[in-house]
């Protein structure tokens, strides 16, 4: 349910970033959501949809969600590899403690205005 | 919206754009990289926060679990066995109502209830205005460890950094041992992992070890604790690592 406030939060920085660039419309948005972020990506599309129709400079909007992955480190060998899915245990020593890192952000990287 | 609430997500969003597709992109149409985390804003006062907390000296510390699995018992005796050793403060989230203030507030120590409203989190914002109460209540601009006890929710708070030093997840023994498993973000995001209400394992099917081995599979980091507010079995490890807290906190007072 939280995605509800992290979409109201995406759009208020779309609104600003319209305003700075003197822009009246966003075309496209794409965010990044990390496994590892706690957002449920159908939940964070469904929110966009809702709250996007509410505000003229968003309406219309499409979203581009896309899902970087963690890298996950071996506290045994120190291997590290990247995966969207947890590995079950290390591809080199199969030690199954992994230290995940990273994976955890959500990030807005690119908007189109006009 | 939320997973649970039995509203029809059955859209799967399968978007390959293999069609051609006119954006309409017109000579006005300008892209713009950003890179910014969603989460900035509440990041940024959440380090404001905790800038705050330690020039008060405070060590802050973040209850997260499911609705029910002891937070406000444990805080209840964890300030009775600290009295007058550390000075404990309270920063209560709840929906609705002071019920847990309340209780805090007979054990005598400062306490600030947030009520959200329907929110299932706290943010950092709230914590920036809860402390500032806090603040004014007898006591409470004199505290060694600020508890933040948030809405009980497994999933939402994990995501938001309110400025805490630690992070410490509650899982009692009537929910189960696969929460780890389960809701593995509030796990992967703290520092310690407390199994509450051990005296109920002689009636309910809750393998400890079993337990602390997956939370410890997602975060080997994690410092595991199994107690009982009702017996104190177990609660010297958690009064131990408070103390410490403190104390790595306050090294000349030591």
């Amino acid at each position: 349910m939280h995605e509800m406030s992290l979409v109201q939060g995406l759009i208020d920085q779309l609104v600003a970033l319209a305003a700075e660039h003197d822009k009246q419309r966003i075309l496209t948005v794409t965010v990044d959501i990390g496994p590892l972020s706690g957002v449920a990506i159908d939940s964070f599309q469904f929110a966009f949809d809702i709250l996007s129709k509410e505000n003229d400079l968003t309406s219309g909007a499409s979203l581009t969600i896309i899902n970087s992955p963690a890298t996950y480190r071996c506290v045994q060998c120190g291997y590290e590899e990247s995966a969207s899915v947890r590995p079950d245990q290390c591809s080199k020593c199969q030690e199954n403690l992994l230290i995940p890192e990273g994976g955890d952000a959500i990030t807005l990287n690119q908007v189109e205005l006009e | 919206m939320c997973d649970s609430c039995g509203c029809d997500l059955t859209h799967t969003h399968t978007h390959d754009h293999d069609h051609d597709h006119d954006h309409k992109h017109t000579p006005n149409s300008q892209v713009i990289e950003v890179h910014q985390n969603l989460l900035a804003a509440n990041d940024a006062i959440a380090a404001s926060n905790k800038a705050h907390f330690e020039a008060k000296g405070i060590v802050a510390i973040n209850l997260i679990s499911s609705p029910g699995s002891g937070k406000t018992t444990l805080l209840e005796k964890t300030i009775e066995r600290l009295k007058g050793s550390i000075r404990i403060g309270v920063i209560e989230g709840d929906i609705e109502t002071d019920r847990d203030a309340q209780r805090i507030r007979a054990k005598g120590v400062p306490v600030i209830q947030l009520t959200t409203g329907g929110a299932c989190h706290l943010d950092a914002a709230q914590i920036h205005k809860g402390f500032h109460l806090l603040e004014h209540e007898p006591g409470g601009d004199q505290l060694d460890i600020l508890f933040i006890e948030n809405v009980g929710n497994l999933v939402c708070p994990a995501t938001f950094d309110l400025g805490e030093h630690q992070r410490v997840v509650l899982v009692s023994v009537p929910e189960g041992p696969d929460k780890p498993s389960k809701y593995p973000k509030a796990f992967i995001s703290s520092q310690v992992f407390v199994i509450s209400k051990t005296d109920l394992l002689p009636y309910f099917d809750f393998p400890v070890a079993e337990a602390r081995a997956d939370a410890l599979h997602l975060n080997p980091r994690l410092q595991v604790m199994d107690l009982s507010s009702t017996t104190g079995e177990g609660f010297d490890a958690w009064i131990d690592y408070l103390t410490s807290l403190h104390g790595k906190n306050h090294p000349k007072a030591v």
